[in-house]
């Protein structure tokens, strides 16, 4: 399967393997209620699976409504350290405004704080490790878009993302996807043209 | 004219944390969500396009 195949239920935007082999549809031992609309089924093992149409919906969507706003009001958090790099790479290629690492309670709601900012929309990796951040937002009234696990809650979110938000590869890959689908949202990348980046430099480096 | 939740359909009090931003599917409408909605996670449906979301 290539790139812009068509599978059942519409195209995707990546070969379904390499969605797989990345992880993305891994989920956990774990569901809530908000996700039982994206999860695919429950393993024998007892991990649930998501469905990973759903997920290409949704990275569609959220690069579609990501490229709408000015590439410097969009703020991406990761408190997750896989979930750093992509990030980070995220920021560089679409201009976005990134905060790897710990969030400084306040960045979003004191404007007494050196490094207050006022975004107008706010990604977050993980809604329970970027619990602040999304608790801010919320406060100030911007839109959140969340990647979401099986075991992920979704309140104060406004468009979910379903995804493994745990591995290293499928973060990267995610992150990867949405970057390139705000640029061709932008119109800064033609559909066919090739996204100079590859999701190996997205990809955290495992420790030696 | 207030603005209405698009989960509850309840008018948007002006102190409200509410939210809005223009719907991910089409772009054509703009949705509101009023605070609790958005906190309970409340599912929202663009009048325009029939996307919902969360």
């Amino acid at each position: 399967m290539e790139v812009g195949d068509f599978v059942e239920g519409g195209e995707v935007l990546i070969d379904m393997d390499q969605y797989l082999s990345s992880g993305v549809h891994i989920g956990t031992r774990q569901k809530t209620g908000a996700m039982v609309p994206f999860i695919y089924r429950a393993r024998p093992d007892g991990l649930y699976v998501l469905d990973v149409r759903k997920t290409d919906e949704r990275v569609r969507l959220a690069g579609k409504f990501l490229a709408k706003f000015e590439p410097e009001r969009v703020l991406v958090v990761s408190a997750r350290q896989y979930g750093q790099r992509p990030a980070t790479k995220f920021g560089e290629v679409t201009r976005a405004v990134v905060m790897p690492g710990r969030f400084i309670p306040g960045t979003l709601t004191n404007p007494s704080y050196k490094g207050y900012m006022e975004p107008s929309v706010l990604t977050v990796t993980d809604p329970i490790a970027d619990e602040q951040p999304l608790r801010e937002a919320a406060e100030v009234g911007i839109p959140i878009v969340g990647l979401c696990d099986t075991d992920n809650e979704t309140a104060d979110i406004d468009l979910v993302i379903p995804t493994n938000n745990k591995g290293r590869k499928a973060l990267a890959l995610v992150y990867w996807l949405l970057a390139r689908q705000v640029l061709r949202e932008r119109g800064e990348l033609a559909p066919d043209q090739e996204f100079g980046v590859s999701v190996e430099e997205f990809e955290t480096k495992p420790e030696r | 004219m207030a603005s209405v939740c698009n989960s509850c359909n309840r008018a948007i009090a002006s102190d409200d944390r509410a939210v809005k931003f223009p719907c991910p599917s089409c772009g054509a409408v703009e949705i509101w969500r009023c605070a609790k909605c958005k906190r309970l996670s409340n599912p929202y449906r663009c009048p325009s396009c029939g996307f919902t979301g969360p």
